[in-house]
C-alpha cells in the first residue's frame, strides 16, 4: 500500500494514501492473534484442547489470556496513536450507532455478570449493569471514532484477557448462578470468555486495519461475515466428520475382496452343438455391514441392508407419489387459477401441510392408511405418508419456480399461436426444473430422515434379518427383453428403514452395540448424500441446459 | 372525451375545419380529427379497425380508434408514453385477451374478417399476425429450436423421438425453415456454424432479429413490432431498421416506436395517438412530419409536447 509519493499527504480528495504499512502491520498481526485465539477457544469449548493444558510449562488458558491482552492493548495503542495523529487514518466522527449499541450490550453484560457475582441477585446490579453498559456505549458513540471504538473494545478484551491470565478464572473455578440450578466451571468458562473476547477483539482490529471509517467499517463486517460462514462449514465438517470417524470402522468391518476365475458366459452355438464357455477372472467384494441383515444368532457381522431397502423403497415411493402431483397442482395453481381466495386458502394450507410435525403425520398413517392397506405396517403405507410429507415442499418450491419464469417467455409463445398447455409443456417447465429439482432434493433430505412416521407405520422388527421381500419370488436380470424378472411386487409387508434402525439400535440400550449405531448412522448420511448427488447433478444439468 | 361527443361532431364543416387547425383548442381538434384520420390509399386494406375502445378495469385506455393499415407497407404508432400505442398494436393479434382485466369493444377486420367475433381461432389468427417484443425474448434452447418452436407446436413439422425413430421426421424441412427464416432476418450469416448453441448466448440485436425470424417461421402476413429497437445500440437498431424495410416487401409490417426519426426513416405512413388513447392524426409519414393538420401533432413532432 506505500504508494504514496512525497505530494501525498492524506488531505481529504487525494486519491493515493500516505504510507500506512506500519499500522496495517501491526493491525494485521492482532487480527492474526485474535483469530488463532479463537480457532483455540473453539477447540477449547468442544474439548478437544482442555483450557489447563500445558503448553512450554504455562497452561494453555494462561496464553489465551496473555494473547488477549496484548489484543486488548494494541488496539487500544493503536486506537489513541490514530488519535494523535500517528497514522494516518479517516475515522468517523462518531462509532455508528449500531457498533455502539453492541459495544453498550457488551458492557452490560460484563457490568451485570460483576455486578450480580459481588453484590448478589438484588436490585444493584442492574443499575451497574445500566451505567457500565451506558459508559461503553457512550465512548463508542460519542468519541470520535479511532478513540471511542478502540477504547470501548479494546478494554472489554483487556478485561477477558486479564481474568484469564491473573487467574481470577483459573482451573478452579466454578460459579454457580444465584437463582440459576447450574454451575459453570473453568472448563466451560475460560474457553467461552476468550471465545467470545477473541471475536471482538478480531473485529476490531480489522476496523483499524481499514484506517476506520466505512474502509474499516467493511473489513469489520467482512471479518465477522467470513468467521461466520467459516463457523458454518466448521460445524458441518464436525458433525460429518464425527460420525465418520465414529461409523467408519463397524461400517467397513469384515469387507472382503479378491479375485477368482471363472464363467463369464455360455452359450449353445446352433451349428456346433456344444456349449462354449467363456471363462475369465471376476471380481467379488463381499461387504457384510451393507450386504447382509442382523445376525440372528450373534456369528458374523450385523449389517443393515434391509434398512437400506427400506429406506430406499420409501424415499423412491414418496417421491414417485409427491413429485407428479405437487408439479401439477404448482401448474395449475400458477398458470391457470386466478389468483383469489381458492389460490389464498391453497397456498395457507400447504404451508400449513409442510410445518405439520411428522409424527401426527404418522398418526394419521397408522389411523386412516394402515386399517385400509392390509391393516398391517407396510412400505406402501409408508410411501404414502412420507409423500404427504413431501407433497407441500414440492408445490411450495415448484410455484416460487413457476412464478420465477419471465413472462416473456408465456408472451412470446402465445403471440406465436401456441396454445397455453403447450406453452407450460415446451417453455414454462423446462425453465422451472432446476428450481423443481431443488425442491425436491430439501424435501428427499428430510424424509429420508424421518423416524416417527415410519415407526408408526412401517415398521415391525427393529432388528430385521431379511429384506422384506417387496420383490417376491426373486427379482433378476435376464437375457430376454425386457431384461428384469419382476414376477410379484409386494408393497404391503413391514420392513425397516434405516433412521428406524438407528433409533432402536440406540433405544434398545445396548452399550456393545454402539458401533452398530454409528456404522449406521454413517450410512444413513451416506444414501442422504447419494439422493442429494443425484439432485444436484441433475440440477446442474439442467440449469447448463437452459443457459448455453 | 366519450363516444357521445363523436356522434355530435360527426360531420365538421370546413370552416370550422379551417380554424380548428390554427387554434390549439383541443375542442376544435376533435371535431376534425375524423378527417385528419381518414386516411385513403391506393391498394387493399389488410387490418381494417373500426371504433376500437379498449378498458383496463376503469382505465379507458383507447377511445374509439379507426384506421385501415394497407398491406404490404410499414405502418409506424408513434405517440408519448401512455398513449394507448401499444395497446392498440396488441388488439392486432388480440393479446391483449391475455390480460384478465382488459376488455375490448369495436372491430378489427384482418383481410375483411372480423377478428373479435365468436369462433375465431386464437391459434389461426396468431399464425397470421405475428408479433415482435420490445426486449428480445428468445427461449432458453438452441438457435435451431427457437426458430422452429412455432411450426412444431401446431404440427407442421414432426422431429420428434418417435418421428425419427419411425424415419417419418420432418427434419430437411426443417433445416430449411430455419435457414430461410434466418436469412430473411439477415441473421443466418452470423450463426449458421451454431445453430445449436443456446440463442441466450446471442448478442441483443441478433437476439431480436432471432425473434423476428421466429415469428416469421409461422408464416405470418402481418408483423406487430412493439418498440423492436428501443433496448437495443444504434448499429442493431439501424439494422432492425433495415430488415423492416426489407419486410415490407411481402409483409404488412405495423411499427410501434419511440423515436420520431425511426418512424420517418421507416415508415409509409404514420399515425399519431396522443395522451388519453386518442388517434389523433394518420397519414402519410412525410406528411406527418411536413405539414400535420392538426396542432397539437405539429407541437409534439417538433418537440413541443411529449
Amino acid at each position: 500500500m506505500s504508494l504514496g509519493t512525497d505530494a501525498s499527504t492524506g488531505s481529504a480528495g487525494a486519491i493515493v494514501t500516505g504510507d500506512s504499512s506500519t499500522r496495517e502491520l501491526l493491525s494485521g498481526g492482532l487480527v492474526a492473534v485474535s483469530f488463532a485465539s479463537f480457532v483455540v477457544s473453539l477447540l477449547a469449548v468442544a474439548q478437544y484442547v482442555p483450557a489447563d493444558a500445558a503448553i512450554g510449562g504455562v497452561t494453555l488458558a494462561t496464553v489465551l489470556g496473555g494473547a488477549l491482552a496484548v489484543v486488548g492493548l494494541g488496539v487500544v495503542a493503536l486506537g489513541a496513536g490514530s488519535y494523535a495523529g500517528a497514522f494516518e487514518t479517516e475515522p468517523g466522527q462518531t462509532g455508528g450507532l449500531v457498533s455502539a449499541a453492541f459495544v453498550g450490550a457488551l458492557w452490560f453484560a460484563v457490568g451485570g455478570l460483576v455486578g450480580a457475582q459481588t453484590l448478589g441477585l438484588s436490585l444493584t446490579w442492574p443499575v451497574l449493569a445500566v451505567v457500565t453498559g451506558g459508559v461503553g456505549g457512550g465512548v463508542a458513540l460519542l468519541a470520535r471514532e479511532d478513540l471511542g471504538v478502540t477504547l470501548s473494545t479494546g478494554l472489554f478484551v483487556l478485561l477477558s484477557g486479564l481474568v484469564v491470565l491473573t487467574g481470577l478464572v483459573g482451573p478452579g473455578w466454578r460459579w454457580s448462578p444465584e437463582g440459576f440450578s447450574i454451575t459453570v466451571t473453568a472448563v466451560v468458562g475460560i474457553p467461552v470468555i476468550t471465545l467470545f473476547a477473541a471475536l471482538v477483539g478480531a473485529w476490531t482490529a480489522a476496523r483499524v486495519y481499514g484506517g476506520f471509517g466505512p474502509q474499516g467499517r467493511q473489513l469489520g463486517a467482512h471479518m465477522l461475515i467470513g468467521t461466520n460462514a467459516a463457523g458454518m462449514l466448521a460445524l458441518l465438517g464436525s458433525i460429518v466428520g464425527f460420525i465418520v470417524v465414529r461409523g467408519f470402522g463397524p461400517m467397513t468391518e469384515g469387507i472382503k475382496y479378491g479375485l477368482y476365475w471363472g464363467p463369464w458366459t455360455w452359450f449353445n452355438p446352433p451349428l456346433v452343438d456344444t456349449w462354449v464357455v467363456v471363462e475369465g477372472p471376476i471380481v467379488w467384494f463381499y461387504w457384510p455391514f451393507v450386504m447382509e441383515g442382523y445376525s440372528t444368532l450373534g456369528a458374523g457381522v450385523d449389517g443393515v441392508l434391509p434398512a437400506i431397502v427400506g429406506t430406499v423403497w420409501l424415499v423412491a415411493g414418496a417421491i414417485v407419489f409427491a413429485v407428479p402431483l405437487g408439479v401439477g397442482a404448482a401448474v395449475f395453481l400458477t398458470e391457470y387459477a386466478d389468483k383469489g381466495r381458492f389460490t389464498f386458502l391453497v397456498e395457507i394450507s400447504t404451508n400449513g401441510l409442510w410445518s405439520t410435525p411428522s409424527i401426527v403425520y404418522g398418526l394419521f398413517g397408522l389411523a386412516f392408511l394402515v386399517p385400509r392397506l392390509g391393516n398391517t405396517n407396510s412400505i406402501l403405507a409408508g410411501q404414502l405418508v412420507l409423500g404427504f410429507m413431501l407433497l407441500p415442499l414440492v408445490v411450495i418450491t415448484s410455484r416460487e419456480s413457476l412464478k420465477s419464469v419471465p413472462d416473456e417467455y408465456r408472451d412470446a409463445s402465445a403471440a406465436l399461436g401456441v396454445t397455453k398447455w403447450e406453452t407450460i409443456k415446451s417453455v414454462v417447465l423446462p425453465a422451472s426444473l432446476p428450481g423443481v429439482i431443488t425442491g425436491i432434493i430439501l424435501g428427499v433430505g428430510r424424509i429420508a430422515g424421518e423416524t416417527a412416521p415410519i415407526l408408526l407405520v412401517t415398521t415391525s422388527s427393529p432388528f430385521p434379518s431379511e429384506v422384506a421381500g417387496v420383490v417376491e419370488g426373486g427379482f433378476r436380470f435376464t437375457s430376454a427383453f425386457p431384461f428384469v424378472a419382476v414376477p410379484d411386487v409386494n408393497l404391503i409387508q413391514s420392513s425397516s428403514a434405516l433412521p428406524y434402525q438407528l433409533f432402536a439400535v440406540i433405544g434398545a440400550g445396548l452399550g456393545e452395540n454402539l458401533d452398530f449405531a454409528w456404522g449406521t448412522a454413517l450410512v444413513l448420511l451416506l444414501v442422504v448424500m447419494s439422493f442429494y448427488a443425484v439432485g444436484v447433478a441433475s440440477r446442474i444439468y439442467f440449469r447448463r441446459k437452459l443457459n448455453q | 372525451m366519450s363516444e357521445t361527443d363523436f356522434t355530435q361532431t360527426e360531420e365538421p364543416t370546413p370552416g370550422v375545419d379551417d380554424t380548428g387547425s390554427e387554434t390549439t383548442a383541443g375542442e376544435t381538434d376533435e371535431r376534425v380529427r375524423e378527417e385528419w384520420t381518414d386516411y385513403s390509399f391506393a391498394g387493399d386494406a389488410k387490418l381494417s379497425v373500426e371504433d376500437l375502445d379498449v378498458y383496463y378495469g376503469d382505465d379507458h385506455a383507447l377511445k374509439g380508434v379507426s384506421m385501415d393499415i394497407p398491406e404490404e407497407s410499414v405502418t409506424a404508432l408513434i405517440g408519448p408514453s401512455g398513449c394507448g400505442k401499444s395497446t392498440f398494436l396488441r388488439c392486432l393479434n388480440r393479446m391483449n385477451d391475455r390480460i384478465n382485466a382488459a376488455r375490448v369493444d369495436g372491430s378489427v377486420e384482418l383481410d375483411g374478417e372480423e377478428i373479435y367475433q365468436d369462433g375465431v381461432d386464437l391459434v389461426e389468427l396468431r399464425k397470421r399476425v405475428g408479433m415482435v417484443f420490445q426486449a428480445p425474448n428468445p427461449f432458453p434452447k438452441s438457435i435451431r429450436d427457437n426458430i422452429s418452436y412455432g411450426p412444431r407446436k401446431h404440427g407442421d413439422l414432426d422431429t420428434g423421438l418417435v418421428a425419427r425413430l419411425l424415419g417419418r421426421d420432418d427434419a430437411d424441412q426443417e433445416l430449411e425453415l430455419v435457414e430461410q427464416s434466418l436469412r430473411q432476418a439477415a441473421l443466418w450469416d452470423e450463426v449458421e456454424d451454431r445453430l445449436d448453441d443456446n440463442a441466450l448466448g446471442l448478442s441483443g440485436g441478433q437476439q431480436q432479429r432471432l425473434c423476428i425470424a421466429r415469428c416469421l417461421a409461422v408464416g405470418p402476413d402481418v408483423i406487430l413490432m412493439d418498440e423492436p429497437a428501443s433496448a437495443l445500440d444504434p448499429v442493431a437498431t439501424s439494422k432492425i431498421e433495415d430488415l423492416i424495410e426489407d419486410l415490407a416487401e411481402d409483409y404488412t409490417v405495423v411499427v410501434v416506436t419511440h423515436s420520431m426519426q425511426q418512424a420517418a426513416r421507416i415508415s409509409d405512413q404514420t399515425a399519431v395517438f396522443l395522451t388519453g388513447g386518442e388517434l389523433v392524426e394518420y397519414d402519410d409519414t412525410g406528411k406527418i412530419f411536413e405539414n400535420p393538420e392538426s396542432q397539437r401533432v405539429e407541437d409534439y413532432i417538433t418537440g413541443k409536447f411529449g
